[in-house]
């Protein structure tokens, strides 16, 4: 093993304990030539990297799909040319061609539960099944606590806006503001609205979502940050119940996360995770 | 973080080489999704799971050949053929890929190599 593979799984593992997100190559066949089986490739956010494919066109190509994975969150496997043209796993079978597993290594996602009501525990739930990192927050005692949400990660009781002001959100957290009212909702909207989340949703009907968004806007609020919020909020299931509602928000969430179109499969022209995008056909495309 | 991540870090923590197994990529129906890890320890304990069964026991193998030898390995698990009284019939195929991290400098694992000639499997 090249002694950078040491160094670069070591930043991985730093990367999975909250240090910046890194996403790292591996060469997992290939022909007889200057890049080894084996050989490890990590690329940072800010674009710097650690290790080597050679510098030239294949080493590009492959800094190419790792930014990719760094922005779909899931582990893929890639085929390229000898000279960086990225192929089909059908074009690369007979021909020289590298495989390079590409797997992106960062802290789990955050999901911040604003309200601990019937749907915000179904979804504390969820959340965790699906590996995200849970937080609740109510400003009732009886609603959070560690009884009622005995998985989650953090349960904090506190006044929404003090909290929620406090509170750390960056581009990998996702806010679901799911309180017992539109007013607690509107003032906790208000604190999460201007930071970098990557996802803001909030509960309620077209009609009263839409007052709470105007209203935040003539609280000075840019509007182009209040367009970005998902209100309604989750993807069209027909969910009726509060645990049905749940999965209906943590659909969205996940489709934000990993890039999906929300459509049924048999209607989405996209092989499944695992397989290289080249052989991914947009929608519509037949 | 996860059993396999722990014991990684362990292992070059304190300068002892481990084998990772990773699935790289799927076909059909397989147990595991890609990226699920298994990691195995020189005495040929092991911690996480790529699925077990029959997939599982053949990584082992050509993990301890790998620590032996430090060559990474491609293996293709396939599992596509029915066995006798075993319902765990998936029907997929796995590649999993199967390298040897070590700790900076330590190149051969601890403890009696095996003897010329049936050092791979």
């Amino acid at each position: 093993m090249p002694v950078e593979n040491a160094a670069i799984v070591r930043e991985a593992l730093a990367a999975l304990n909250g240090g910046p997100p890194v996403a790292v190559a591996t060469v997992i066949s290939g022909p007889e030539g200057p890049v080894e089986i084996g050989a490890k490739l990590l690329l940072r956010g800010d674009g710097s990297i650690l290790g080597s494919f050679g510098r030239g066109p294949l080493e590009a190509a492959v800094v190419e799909a790792a930014r990719e994975t760094l922005q779909r969150h899931g582990i893929e496997t890639f085929y390229f040319a000898v000279d960086g043209r990225r192929l089909t796993r059908l074009e690369a079978e007979g021909q020289r061609a590298y495989e390079v597993m590409i797997e992106p290594h960062e802290a789990p996602a955050k999901l911040l539960i604003v309200g601990g009501g019937h749907i915000g525990k179904a979804l504390a739930e969820i959340g965790k099944l699906c590996g995200f990192h849970v937080a609740v927050i109510d400003d009732r005692p009886e609603y959070a606590n560690r009884d009622r949400f005995p998985d989650a990660d953090e349960v904090i009781r506190g006044r929404f806006v003090e909290t929620l002001r406090d509170y750390p959100i960056d581009a990998s957290t996702y806010v679901v503001c799911v309180t017992r009212g539109h007013k607690q909702d509107e003032v906790s909207l208000r604190q999460v609205v201007e930071k970098p989340a990557r996802y803001v949703g909030m509960i309620g009907s077209r009609r009263r979502v839409s007052a709470v968004l105007q209203h935040i806007v003539e609280d000075g609020a840019p509007p182009e940050a209040v367009a970005r919020v998902h209100t309604p909020i989750g993807l069209d299931i027909g969910a009726e119940t509060p645990e049905e509602i749940a999965v209906a928000i943590m659909a969205e969430v996940l489709q934000v996360r990993r890039g999906g179109t929300g459509l049924p499969m048999r209607e989405v022209k996209k092989p499944k995770r695992g397989v290289a995008p080249a052989e991914r056909v947009p929608p519509g495309e037949d | 973080m996860n059993d396999v991540y722990q014991e990684l870090e362990r292992a070059l923590r304190e300068g002892f080489p481990v084998v990772l197994a990773t699935v790289a990529a799927t076909r059909g129906s397989t147990p595991r999704r890609a990226g699920a890890k298994m990691l195995v320890r020189p005495d040929g304990s092991f911690c996480g799971t790529i699925g077990g069964g029959c997939g599982e026991a053949e990584v082992c193998t050509e993990a301890m050949a790998t620590l032996e030898d430090g060559r990474p390995r491609l293996v293709r698990v396939d599992l596509t053929n029915p066995i006798d009284g075993d319902d765990k019939i998936c029907g997929g195929v796995m590649d999993v890929f199967v390298e040897r991290v070590a700790p900076d400098g330590v190149t051969a694992p601890p403890g009696p190599s095996l003897p010329e000639g049936q050092a791979s499997a």
